[in-house]
């Protein structure tokens, strides 16, 4: 079985591997991490440890998925806040964590509500032991306004925070970005400038998942009522990457470290948050719903893509992405590619036809005898949409054709 | 579990797997499955539905198009309907289409959903039907929505004609009385225990009716002139209808020939094996190759046991001992049974009916047409293009009765 490096040093914290369980009911208590870092976890983001002051008081049932044809699970909602456990039980989990997995890599996340509690807090989890730190200014249904996403979208106070934890303690520590904003990195530079090393992106995206028909109540349904609240799982990776690249091409952000985070669940979507400049890589709801063993996958899958990349380590694959991924403006619009129909592997099912009639330019021509589709060049604009209906990948890209007037040239296009 | 005569050996889906396996639908243009139907049931459309978790929607595209959809979802040949032009078999197999329909209706049945309306008033006429199998079913639907009266006469106790035959693992008797039920509902008469032509003359509901549909079918068990007047043998008509009534209970002995390849023969391994009978050898005229029974009914007689031998004809009967000749080969056969079981085919009973038969069926120079014009056939007896299969009644059903609405002057 293929065995390859996959630690990485992030905020000067070196990680076995790079997966790590993100805050959540998945890193709730000793037992869980314990069973996680056994399982092969690099690291743990223990659940959200909160002030004493703020009792935690919770809603049953607290979950939802959203389905599509027979695959559960597209995106997850959950009402959760933090930690139920007290704050002495959570500290003397950390402290007995670190003390038997010295080698994998314990972080405590933390939420105060005000500049004292959270200081107080960033001491105390230095204290029993927590490598790192990272801030939640995101969770988007705490009961308290002075807490949560609420705080995520201020600036100015997520600023101040910062600096009441860095006076609380002098371990490297990240910010949790909320991804309810137009624009993250406003709120990144504040954090960084209160003395944030990083960046973790992204918290859940506020969500109402479905609706009873009958009841005329979301879901879940607590006593006939129910709320908007945060929304996670495969459905919101491609928020989380924009997000991650839009910092990341923020010239002032470029170098910047983040901890990646929304929808991981195979190697494949780890691969993508790092070539988008994550280092590391926290995952949640797919834990949930399939358990901590997910991470064999990911990481024998990783393994085969550096090898693949013919990459040593996975800092040199960080980030790669970031520059392929420009303003719309400056994409070369000089040519048109068309599609092409390989008809050895086409099964006839006619699928481009609708799609390019209904959903694009009539530039399909089926014939209904032989049930095979061919090209109208004329009104082909090439916008690939066939390819991307054929169940069985029959149509590729094919001639490309300069438009009239234009300097580039087809030798240089790169496809 | 051990199966059993009286259970359905085909299990359904669930919700889940149904959408797994309405996931795997390409979704076609024109979608091919739908051209092949025969009675027109439109899988293509009702799949859609499902995918689209519209499973009401689905239920009236079945029962609309097909008053018998139930029952076709258990017992079509699929493989060469609907399923053999799937374009899905270019990747990997066909979507399941029968189950799905099944699916679909057992889900109309469970909500108890009304979909069979008559869409026109009264229009005055009225139509008397002859048989109470598919083809009669279908017709009688499709007549009473346009607004005629219609009434069935049926000399058997039950409705449903050679669907009474059909084991019950197959087709549970129950379905066979909820399709009927809703034909029931939308004000179709039915009249059971009249022999047509016997109880009373063909003239005689000529003249209460402005047109006759004759769906006698066959309903008669043929057999080989070497087995005659020998107690041991039985016919495979009479066996299945007489186990079913029954539903199975009944004691069969332990070592049975039957004779015949074809999907009776094949009900009749089946059933001996569930009723219990440790032997069952079934001797067949064809070679396995050139096999008449469906492949999944000529699997699941396999599956239980039954000893199938192909190639051999009988030469000589001597009470519960038969030798065959094998057709090519320079070899014979002999096997002594308890009980020989004769499934040779069927043919049309219509005596008094006042019908000329050509090779068994009204050949007429057009389908569904007979020399009196007040009279038209349906079903097996017509001689139509389409195969001898309940979905082929079904279609022949609707052909009839918008034949005889042509003629009787449309709507009005
Ligand atoms: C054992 C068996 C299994 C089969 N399995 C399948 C299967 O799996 N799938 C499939 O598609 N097909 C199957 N078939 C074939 C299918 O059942 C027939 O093709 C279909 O039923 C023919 O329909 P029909 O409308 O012609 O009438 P039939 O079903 O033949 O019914 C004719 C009716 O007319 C009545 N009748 C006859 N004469 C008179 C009269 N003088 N007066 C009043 N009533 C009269 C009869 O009693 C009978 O009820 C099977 C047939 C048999 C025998
Ligand atoms: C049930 C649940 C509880 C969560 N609790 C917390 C929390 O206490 N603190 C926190 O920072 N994030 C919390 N999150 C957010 C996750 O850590 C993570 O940022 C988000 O779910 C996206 O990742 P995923 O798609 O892998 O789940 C929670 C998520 C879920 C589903
Ligand atoms: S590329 Fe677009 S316009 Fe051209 S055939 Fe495909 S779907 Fe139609
Ligand atoms: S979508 Fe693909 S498989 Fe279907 S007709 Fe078009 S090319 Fe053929
Ligand atoms: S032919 Fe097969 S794949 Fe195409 S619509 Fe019908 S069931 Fe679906």
């Amino acid at each position: 079985m293929i065995n390859k490096d996959l630690s990485v040093t992030f905020l000067g914290v070196k990680f076995p591997n790079p997966f790590c369980l993100s805050s959540s009911p998945v890193g709730n208590c000793y037992d869980m991490c314990k069973k996680a870092y056994e399982t092969g976890w690099g690291g743990v983001v223990f659940k959200t440890i909160g002030p004493k002051s703020y009792f935690i008081d919770e809603v049953s049932p607290r979950f939802d998925k959203l389905n599509k044809e027979s695959t559960p699970f597209i995106g997850f909602k959950n009402m959760e806040q933090i930690a139920e456990h007290s704050l002495e039980e959570n500290l003397s989990d950390l402290r007995r964590l670190k003390k038997e997995f010295p080698n994998q890599v314990l972080i405590a996340s933390i939420m105060g509500n005000d500049e004292e509690t959270w200081e107080d807090l960033a001491r105390k989890v230095e204290e029993a032991g927590a490598d790192m730190i990272e801030m939640n200014l995101s969770c988007p249904q705490m009961t308290s306004h002075a807490m949560g996403s609420d705080v995520g979208t201020n600036p100015e106070l997520c600023k101040k925070y910062c600096q009441a934890v860095k006076r609380g303690s002098s371990l490297p520590m990240m910010a949790k970005m909320t991804p309810n904003i137009t624009d993250m990195v406003p709120v990144a530079l504040a954090c960084l400038e209160g003395g944030a090393d990083g960046i973790a992106a992204i918290n859940t995206i506020k969500s109402i998942c479905n609706i009873d028909l009958e009841k005329k109540i979301g879901l879940p349904i607590v006593d006939g009522k129910s709320a908007i609240s945060g929304y996670s799982g495969k459905a919101v990776k491609p928020v989380a990457l924009r997000f991650i690249q839009q910092m990341r091409q923020d010239p002032r952000l470029k170098d910047l470290q983040i901890s990646g985070i929304g929808g991981i669940e195979t190697w494949e979507d780890a691969a993508e948050f790092i070539l988008v400049g994550s280092t590391t890589l926290q995952v949640t709801t797919s834990i949930m719903q399939y358990g901590y063993r997910i991470v064999e996958d990911m990481k024998n899958g990783l393994m085969h893509y550096m090898e693949e990349q013919h990459v040593d380590s996975l800092h040199e694959l960080i980030g790669l992405a970031n520059k392929n991924i420009i303003p719309a403006e400056n994409l070369n619009r000089d040519y048109i590619v068309r599609p092409t129909f390989d008809l050895d592997k086409c099964v006839n099912c006619g699928r481009c036809y609708i799609s390019c009639y209904d959903g694009a330019h009539q530039a399909i021509v089926w014939d209904a005898e032989k049930r095979t589709p061919s090209l109208n060049k004329d009104k082909c604009v090439g916008c690939l949409l066939c390819s991307l209906v054929c169940p069985v990948g029959a149509i590729s890209k094919g001639e490309i054709t300069i438009k009239p007037n234009r300097k580039t040239k087809i030798e240089d296009i790169k496809l | 579990m051990k199966p059993k005569y009286v259970e359905e050996l085909e299990q359904g889906f669930t919700p889940l797997t149904v959408c797994e396996e309405a996931s795997r639908c390409l979704l076609c243009l024109d979608a091919p499955c739908s051209k092949a139907c025969p009675a027109g049931t439109d899988p293509g459309k009702f799949i859609r539905s499902v995918r689209f978790r519209n499973f009401k929607g689905a239920a009236e595209t079945v029962r609309e198009n097909n008053a018998l959809g139930a029952i076709c979802a258990r017992v079509c040949p699929t493989e060469k309907y609907c399923q053999l032009g799937c374009s899905r078999s270019g990747i990997d197999k066909p979507i399941d289409i029968g189950k799905i329909q099944r699916y679909i209706t057992d889900f109309e049945e469970s909500i108890g959903m009304d979909i069979l309306r008559v869409e026109n008033e009264d229009n005055g006429k009225s139509i008397g039907i002859v048989g109470s199998g598919p083809s009669a079913l279908q017709a009688s639907v499709e007549l009473r929505k346009l607004g005629y009266k219609v009434v069935v006469y049926e000399k058997e106790e039950k409705l449903g004609g050679t669907l009474r035959l059909i084991p019950e693992y197959r087709l549970p008797d129950r379905i066979i009385d909820v399709e009927i039920e809703r034909i029931k509902k939308i004000g179709v008469e039915f009249k059971t225990k009249v022999n047509v032509g016997k109880d009373i003359s063909l003239e005689e509901i000529k003249n209460r009716h402005d047109a006759i549909i004759i769906a006698a079918g066959f309903s008669k068990g043929k057999c080989l002139d070497l087995f005659k007047n020998n107690d041991n043998v039985e016919i495979a008509f009479d066996f299945l209808k007489r186990i079913k009534e029954c539903k199975g209970k009944e004691k069969v002995s332990n070592n049975i020939l039957v004779i015949g390849g074809g999907d009776v023969a094949m009900d009749v391994n089946t059933t001996l094996k569930l009723l219990g009978c440790k032997n069952v050898t079934d001797v067949v005229y064809e070679e396995f190759c050139e096999f008449k029974a469906s492949k999944k009914e000529l699997e699941s007689a396999q599956r239980l046991g039954v000893s199938i031998i192909d190639g051999y004809v009988p030469v000589e009967v001597n009470n519960k001992e038969v030798v065959f000749k094998h057709r090519v080969l320079d070899a014979c056969l002999k096997i002594i049974a308890d009980k020989i079981i004769l499934a040779v085919g069927q043919y049309a009973d219509v005596e008094n009916l006042n019908l000329k038969l050509v090779k068994g069926e009204v050949n007429s120079k057009d389908v569904y047409l007979t020399d009196d014009p007040k009279v038209f056939v349906a079903g097996d007896l017509a001689h139509s293009p389409y195969d001898k299969t309940v979905v082929g009644g079904v279609r022949t059903g609707k052909e009839v009765a918008h034949l005889i609405d042509s003629k009787l002057g449309g709507k009005k």
